[in-house]
């Protein structure tokens, strides 16, 4: 069970690991859609107003290709027999993970406790958290911890497929994998936020 | 299968054979063999090695077979290949 979620890519083959890793990316995309959630960044996902159709589907789409590319950029200078089937799978099904965060916008209740908080938070100039509702700060702070889970759930999958992708050991080696997921995370941002704007 | 040892347990350097008997008339030959450089390899290496000739050399067969992925057994080759490389500059 720990290889299945933790590291599928040590047992699985590829075509498997890729139908999955499609499969999850169109349903999550659609979650997104139906639950009004933005996945804008390799990193982030928000729950957003009237989402549209295209709009989650244009982020997995960018979060993925900035990934990928940079994390084979990455596995090709540390081994030249790193397959970019095997980088682009890593990338699918690590994202697997913020796919189940749009339930957590059922009835658009995480939009809501969101915009109780902004509005606490922008309504003076010392915000009084004591007037929100005990069930939205509750909600608010299990949503936070299941998330923080999810993250490390989803780098943990990245790290260990990328292990695998790369044959990566060197301490070397790990210290450019995270530098280089938190320049795809720049970078994902910065590349979405052209999109949107232009 | 008694597990054949490579390397001295006081001092872990290679082992050499000094001595080969024939099992039939029983003559001795005595003498400093270096070991094969497979034979260095530890008995989940040698497996593998056999394996991999066994199935013509194609990962990808023994990576089906033994229900592992490609990336996986390659890495196991690569490894064998970095161990027998250290094993033959030493």
């Amino acid at each position: 069970m720990k290889t299945v979620l933790f590291n599928p890519f040590k047992k699985y083959q590829e075509n498997y690991l890729f139908i999955l890793g499609l499969a999850a990316t169109l349903l999550g995309s659609y979650l997104g859609y139906f639950f009004n959630v933005r996945y804008d960044g390799v990193l982030d996902v928000h729950f957003a107003n009237n989402t549209t159709s295209w709009q989650p589907a244009l982020d997995n789409l960018s979060n993925i290709a900035v990934l990928t590319i940079l994390l084979l950029a990455l596995g090709m200078y540390m081994n030249r027999k790193t397959r970019f089937i095997d980088i682009l799978n890593i990338t699918l099904i690590s994202r697997i993970p913020f796919y189940l965060i749009p339930f957590f916008n059922v009835g658009g209740t995480m939009e809501r406790i969101n915009s109780e908080f902004l509005n606490t938070l922008l309504s003076e100039q010392i915000p009084d958290f004591s007037t929100l509702p005990l069930n939205s700060v509750l909600t608010l702070g299990i949503f936070a911890l299941i998330s923080l889970l999810f993250i490390i759930w989803s780098i943990s999958l990245l790290f260990n497929g990328f292990k695998i992708a790369t044959n990566a050991k060197s301490t070397v080696h790990i210290i450019l994998f995270f530098s280089s997921i938190i320049i795809a995370e720049i970078l994902s941002k910065l590349f979405l936020n052209t999109l949107t704007n232009s | 299968m008694k597990k054949l040892p490579v390397f001295c347990p006081s001092c872990e350097s290679n082992l050499l054979v000094s001595e080969l008997s024939c099992s039939s008339c029983d003559t001795v030959i005595s003498g400093k063999f270096d070991l094969p450089q497979i034979l260095q390899l530890s008995a989940e290496d040698q497996e593998f090695v056999l394996q991999f000739v066994l199935n013509s050399g194609s990962l990808k067969k023994m990576a089906i077979q033994m229900n592992i992925s490609y990336p996986t057994m390659r890495n196991k080759l690569d490894d064998i290949i970095t161990s027998l490389q250290a094993n033959s500059n030493s």
